[in-house]
């Protein structure tokens, strides 16, 4: 075969469909829908979008517990074809873990090996190990009833790498633990990936986590993948409405396109955009709270940011950051635009009614695909 | 300050009121136990009444005296009846009520384990219906259902008959130990079904799932977590066998022949066709604590495993 001559990825879909009978109706289900992914070797790679979006179905297509209707997977080059997971070179960190409540955390960790015939001196030199990189020396006699959460989700991640799979699944790992956790386990988790160098596939709903994690992460919506990128490129550049509101916080303004760097804002000023759509059609426009800055109207217009005008219509305190929702003069009311602002030493507040131009660098707006 | 009830009486006459130097925690318990013991009048008053007494009794007469006619003769109490427990006889009888109990469990978990499982990939409707057919024997009197098998089993009736007609020769299969096997299994096969279906519908099936991502085969992956994850129900489902088949009366009687006597023809033979009370009762006494001694170290012996 031709084809490209870099180097293998690690995973590879190739317009992978997955219908499930519906059994209600007779009808089917399209979970996946002609999915095409590259994940490179060594790769931190987060599929993310929400609940029913196909994301766990396609991890599940790759470690061999679903079949694709049509389509393949390989991983580093191999067709799965129908093999089953014991004959597939990856390993899943299920949601909720899935440990073996029969068994001590040692056995637990060892099945893998045990499973794959490895030398028994060996193995239990590779349990050891697998325990000690996960922190939980000296509980490999403890019960997974006996752990708590957090402790639990160690042994999942210890029991999965010891196998030293090629490929890491995991299916929402953090989303059962509570916040601070979650935090601490997220930098672990990178930590862990970077020193074993082994691909990791997550799957989760949590943008903050693929944000803070991931090098690359592939936005899922009804079956599709919407955007692959780097958490700066999906995060400030969303192609779509959804990709825009799904990852952090969106102002949504419509607009319409004068030409390929200009387009007109609804009272009629313009802003500075470049865009391929054709002149006259009318667009939607994201912006992020974070990047619009509020001056007083009487201010005068940096000629290198564009701005519109409105009026201070709430407000909302967050201790870090301040949050002014604003009316805008033309579009109506109904149409706020919110600003975030860092609440640092020698920001001017605003009060509800205040009269405000917000501004932004015409780099941070977004014209999106629909 | 001194309280007083509603009615008028004095707060010491009222049990729910917290007595003089009493904590209200002791108060509360003190109350809440009351409230149990009320509740638990009942089942404690039927098991007394309608068990514990009648065994009571049995237990008296083991260790009466047989008159020359008989009758039991109360008063005189030996041991005479508990001694005859050796006899070869009796030794014969047990033990083959004790090889049928094993068989008979045996022969249910094989066909149960399967069919308990196969029902909880089912889609919820179709296992309610599936649970309803396995019970729905319960609704007619076993007589009757053994009455039936009589019919199908006998040298006239449908089964050997189709043996014939396919030119296999003729088939004798009533009154033979097959057909008791046959008889008890029938009969007691849902008291398996039900406690393994119970297990395994409680199993994490993604526990199977993460067995098999560790390399395991689906051979594999039964014996390291499904079997031993199921084995509460396997136990469970063996001693409401094994129990009730080794004292199984009706079906070994009207299926079996003289040579599948067991423990429960043999029991009722004392008391009716022997007349002899006491050692029928010394053999019901003995065959309590046999059952008893066993189940507990079935017992013991699964929870030292798990």
């Amino acid at each position: 075969m031709s084809g490209p001559t870099g180097p293998v990825p690690a995973v590879s879909l190739r317009q992978v469909t997955k219908r499930f009978p519906e059994t209600r109706l007779d009808d089917e289900v399209v979970a996946v829908d002609a999915l095409d992914l590259d994940i490179e070797d060594g790769e931190f790679f987060a599929l993310l979008g929400p609940s029913g979006c196909g994301k766990t179905t396609t991890l599940r297509m790759v470690a061999g517990f679903e079949f694709p209707t049509s389509g393949s997977v390989h991983i580093h080059g191999e067709e799965m074809g129908h093999r089953p997971p014991d004959r597939r070179p990856v390993n899943t960190v299920f949601q909720s873990y899935a440990l073996f409540p029969h068994m001590t955390v040692a056995r637990n960790v060892a099945f893998g090996l045990e499973m794959r015939d490895v030398d028994r001196s060996e193995a239990r030199r590779r349990v050891d190990e697998a325990i000690a990189l996960v922190q939980l020396r000296g509980r490999g006699g403890a019960m997974p009833g006996d752990l708590s959460g957090g402790q639990q989700q160690r042994v999942a991640l210890a029991r999965a790498i010891v196998n030293r799979p090629k490929v890491l699944l995991l299916d929402e790992p953090l989303g059962a633990l509570d916040l601070r956790l979650r935090e601490a386990m997220q930098v672990e988790l990178k930590q862990l990936q970077s020193m074993l160098g082994i691909t990791f596939l997550h799957v989760t709903h949590d943008q903050e986590e693929a944000l803070a994690m991931a090098d690359r992460i592939g936005v899922m919506d009804a079956g599709r993948l919407v955007q692959v990128g780097t958490p700066a490129e999906v995060y400030e550049r969303p192609r779509t409405r959804f990709v825009a509101e799904f990852l952090g916080d969106a102002n949504l303004l419509t607009a319409d396109v004068l030409d390929p760097s200009r387009v007109r804002l609804p009272d009629g000023t313009t802003a500075r955009i470049a865009t391929d759509r054709a002149a006259g059609s009318a667009v939607h426009l994201s912006l992020r709270p974070e990047q619009l800055d509020l001056v007083g109207p009487d201010e005068p217009v940096e000629h290198h940011l564009d701005s519109l005008e409105g009026t201070v219509a709430r407000i909302g305190y967050f201790g870090s950051a301040i949050e002014y929702d604003v009316a805008l003069d033309a579009g109506g009311p109904e149409v706020l635009v919110t600003a975030r602002l860092g609440n640092s030493r020698g920001v001017v507040t605003r009060e509800i009614g205040e009269r405000v131009r917000m501004r932004w660098a015409p780099e941070s707006a977004t014209v999106l695909e629909d | 300050m001194r309280a007083t009830a509603p009615g008028g009486a004095p707060a010491a006459l009222r049990s729910d009121l917290p007595r003089d130097g009493e904590s209200p925690e002791r108060a509360a318990a003190r109350l809440a136990a009351r409230r149990g013991a009320l509740i638990a009048l009942p089942p404690i008053a039927t098991m007394t009444l309608l068990f514990v007494i009648p065994l009571a009794i049995v237990a008296v007469y083991s260790f009466a005296t047989r008159g020359r006619t008989g009758r039991t003769v109360l008063g005189d109490w030996n041991i005479a009846a508990y001694a005859r427990l050796g006899e070869p006889l009796v030794l014969e009888v047990v033990g083959r009520s004790l090889g049928y109990a094993v068989l008979t469990t045996a022969i249910c978990l094989v066909i149960g384990y399967p069919f308990a499982y196969w029902l909880t990939t089912r889609p919820m409707r179709v296992r309610a219906v599936m649970i309803v057919l396995v019970m729905l024997p319960f609704w007619s009197n076993l007589l009757v259902r053994t009455y039936a098998w009589r019919v199908l089993l006998a040298s006239d009736g449908p089964i050997p008959a189709a043996f014939a007609a396919l030119g296999l020769g003729e088939l004798r299969l009533l009154f033979t130990p097959f057909a008791v096997v046959l008889g008890l299994v029938y009969g007691y096969l849902p008291f398996m079904v039900l406690p393994l279906y119970a297990a395994l519908e409680r199993l994490d099936l993604r526990l199977v799932e993460a067995a098999r991502d560790l390399g395991a085969s689906g051979w594999e992956a039964f014996r390291h977590v499904t079997w031993p994850l199921s084995r509460p129900g396997v136990v469970a489902g063996s001693v409401l066998v094994m129990v009730p088949t080794f004292g199984a009366y009706v079906t070994p009687e009207l299926l079996g022949g003289s040579r599948t006597t067991l423990v429960g023809s043999f029991v009722v033979r004392q008391f009716l066709s022997a007349r002899d009370w006491p050692f029928g009762s010394a053999l019901s006494m003995a065959i309590l604590l046999l059952m008893l001694v066993a189940t507990v170290v079935y017992f013991r012996l699964q929870e030292d495993r798990a």
